[in-house]
């Protein structure tokens, strides 16, 4: 069969099913004795199995058969959950997620299981060898029959049954054969014993001895009904030979006929009903769309140009109606966090265990809805600052309860909506970032004055986000190759996000990530410079300022915005695209915020605010531009967007 | 006219795979159920000619759905969905009154027949 079309479908499917299995994990070494998670964990390894055995994933099928089989166990009582046991299953659950992943890329044979299939089945072994092995089967019985005759008499009729050398479950569908014959009149014997029908040396062959008054057709076209049946041969008492029957040609049982449509009378009940949708389609609903607001923004233009009031009635109405449209697809788009969030309890686990640390994860939040292209960005710096914390962060028992603290540490990861922003919190009760040792070390490399004595928040997190930069004394596995909060930090820019830091020694440590809900839209101010306009995404717009000639001050020969009572460090626009300043002549300041930082920067003129659609830029992943993408207005004419966090 | 059928089984792949072999043989999805509790409700609620029962899934397994099923009607045509290893369990729905099973991996071919037993 042609699988290649499922072959998304069951990975979708078997990722959900993973992420069951590492819950009832966790849920089980917390509550051992519990029963749920041990029926939770069967039914999803049951699944993966079913769905890979269909696929032809044998490597996996076999994996998740030998998991079934361990976990079978564990659900009839006959072992119980140990320590060795659950790394048994953490491993194997891994292992599993592994097949999986390279099964669908089908590179399968890149992956061994021996081992962990090796580890599986000690694990199932009894724990005390020999003395309650349990039976292979628990079908097959001690006792062992006798080979005499039949202990009835033998009945008036005989048939003798035989299968079809390929029969999947023989010993079922013998048994259904056997189901068959019963509806014909009473068994009085079957030979051999049911119970033998599961054993491995059962051959598919099988005698039923019945009373029954039915004809030779009828009897053959009953038995034949249970399916898989190669052969019957029907001997009636007094006609020992004469009496045998060859065996009917396999009817042709028919699809035809049938019941009235009692569907097409029913209407289906008005639930909440799910499709799901490839998310390229939705890529490509996106993309149109946002061409569709381009396209918007140059009619309204042309509207206003032509000055005709049925035209630009029409337009308005249109561009309601593609503002609706826009709404419904980016909500479309939206799924909420915990997709991404479910897999960190399990990643928390790992590393406190790695790191002898006691932790305890509370989320809060997963009900918030994110782009799904963000959605699949964020995982990794939150695992980055999840790990960073537990390494970094956290203090070991020991050390807790000296610091006069319960033992286990917590962890916090939080997300909510702010605004058009989503907010991520990872917030530890641990011991807080080393003012001293970060002051050192930063005075050490030269990066800070060697006379100050402290440092703010701000100078701490831009000191620890410097690639490099490190003050952990030694690289673990976990974090503390120096690149933790400076990977969170350039790819959570690149999204167009900022990072903050807060931290207290002794008391812990706060890493906040703050994102715009939708990539591909963002309302922006227009500024323009010469003959280019360059867009500033609103979200880090806090004002705008006329500039007149004493708005900008020099201090210590340095320009500054006096903003009422702030003062704000200045930039300009031309400076960073490279071109002359102006003499005097105007201009406008824009109050830029990233983060409770702000600044000003002066542009020539600000020509409007306009929603644009980001189109990804490749300059962005080098790090070095100060352009987050570009986009094109509604006159036609492109714009590059700024990313307003690189200036500060 | 075409027959009808409620699919039941947790795993969307599996419904899917099933639902379009079913399909293309021309049979009418008129129904699928993720769990037993769905299964006997959308059972009394379709009538649908046949079913096909997954037989592990949460909230009341294949087999306890199919004994409901076929108190409720007894004629019901239920064919049991099992995977290798699971013989204990199909004799069990079989007792429960399920009309015949397919084992995976599914092959349409096998699907089919053991559909045109169970209706036949």
């Amino acid at each position: 069969m042609d699988t290649a079309r499922y072959a998304e479908l069951f990975l979708t499917e078997s990722q959900d099913n993973l992420s069951a299995i590492n819950h009832a994990l966790l849920e089980l070494e917390r509550t051992p004795a519990a029963r749920e998670p041990v029926g939770a964990l069967f039914r999803a390894v049951h699944t993966v199995k079913g769905m890979s055995a269909t696929m032809g994933y044998t490597v996996v099928a076999d994996l998740s058969h030998e998991l079934e089989t361990l976990l079978d166990l564990l659900r009839r009582g006959e072992r119980q959950v140990s320590p060795g046991l659950m790394d048994a299953l953490f491993s194997a659950a891994d292992t599993l997620e592994r097949a999986i992943e390279l099964s669908v890329a089908g590179r399968e044979d890149d992956l061994d299981t021996a081992e962990t299939i090796a580890t599986l089945r000690a694990a199932a072994l009894p724990a005390s060898e020999g003395a309650d092995t349990p039976v292979a089967s628990p079908k097959q019985k001690k006792r062992k029959r006798s080979a005499a005759a039949p202990t009835t008499p033998p009945a008036p009729i005989t048939i003798n049954v035989t299968q079809a050398p390929d029969t999947p479950m023989a010993g079922v569908r013998a048994y259904l054969v056997v189901e068959r014959a019963k509806t014909l009149g009473p068994v009085v014997h079957v030979q051999p014993d049911s119970e033998a029908f599961y054993a491995e040396t059962f051959d598919g062959r099988l005698t039923i001895g019945i009373d029954t008054g039915a004809s030779d057709e009828e009897i053959d076209r009953t038995i034949r009904s249970a399916g898989y049946v190669a052969d019957v041969t029907v001997t009636r008492a007094g006609a020992p030979d004469g009496g045998k029957r060859p065996a009917l040609p396999n009817g042709d049982g028919g699809l035809a006929g049938g019941s009235a449509g009692r569907a097409s009378e029913l209407v289906p009940s008005r639930q909440h009903r799910h499709i799901r949708i490839d998310l390229h389609r939705l890529d490509t609903l996106m993309n149109l769309i946002g061409e569709l607001v381009i396209t918007r923004g140059r009619l309204q233009q042309l509207a206003m140009t032509i000055n005709e009031p049925a035209l630009t009635e029409a337009v308005t109405q249109t561009s309601r109606l593609v503002a609706d449209l826009r709404d419904g697809i980016m909500t479309s788009r939206m799924v909420p966090v915990w997709q991404v969030f479910d897999r960190f309890p399990r990643v928390v686990r790992d590393a406190a265990r790695a790191l002898g640390k006691r932790v305890e994860l509370v989320i809060d939040g997963q009900e918030i809805e994110l782009d799904r292209s963000l959605l699949d960005e964020i995982g990794d710096p939150v695992v980055h600052l999840l790990r960073n914390a537990i390494d970094h962060g956290l203090e070991t028992p020991d050390e807790r309860e000296r610091a006069g603290k319960s033992p286990t540490g917590r962890l916090t990861l939080v997300a909510a909506r702010d605004r058009s922003a989503i907010v991520i919190r990872v917030t530890d009760d641990g011991k807080g970032i080393d003012r001293d040792r970060v002051l050192a070390k930063a005075q050490a490399m030269g990066l800070i004055d060697g006379t100050r004595t402290d440092l703010t928040d701000d100078e701490l997190f831009r000191l620890i986000g410097r690639p490099g930069f490190s003050t952990a004394t030694q690289v673990t596995d976990i974090s503390g190759r120096g690149v933790g909060i400076d990977a969170v930090h350039t790819r959570v820019r690149a999204l167009g996000g900022t990072v903050d830091m807060k931290s207290a020694k002794g008391e812990g440590t706060s890493v906040t990530v703050r994102l715009p809900a939708t990539l591909a839209i963002v309302r922006s101010l227009l500024a323009r410079i010469g003959d280019e306009t360059y867009a500033i995404p609103m979200t880090h717009v806090n004002e705008t300022v006329q500039l007149e000639r004493d708005t900008i001050r020099h201090v210590k020969g340095r320009e500054v915005l006096v903003l009422r009572d702030d003062v704000l460090p200045v930039v300009h626009l031309r400076d960073i695209v490279r071109l002359p300043r102006r003499d005097g002549g105007g201009g406008q300041v824009v109050v830029l915020e990233v983060a409770d930082r702000r600044a000003g920067m002066v542009v020539d003129e600000l020509t409007g605010q306009q929603e644009i659609v980001i189109k990804p830029f490749d300059a962005v992943k080098d790090g070095l531009s100060v352009f987050s993408g570009a986009t094109i207005l509604g006159d036609g004419v492109p714009a590059l967007i700024l990313d307003v966090s690189s200036l500060f | 006219m075409s027959h009808t059928v409620l699919i039941c089984d947790d795993a969307i792949f599996m419904r899917t795979m099933v639902g379009d072999i079913l399909q293309q043989a021309g049979f009418e999805i008129v129904g699928e159920a993720e769990t037993g509790v769905q299964a006997v409700e959308k059972y009394r609620q379709l009538r649908p000619d046949l079913v096909t029962m997954d037989i592990v899934m949460p909230d009341m397994g294949g087999i306890d759905a199919v004994r409901e099923i076929t108190k409720f009607d007894p004629q019901a045509k239920v064919l049991m969905c099992s995977a290798m290893g699971q013989q204990a369990l199909v004799v069990e729905a079989i007792q429960a009154g399920a009309k015949d099973f397919v084992v995976k991996p599914f092959q349409p071919s096998r699907v089919l027949e053991a559909v045109q037993r169970v209706l036949g």
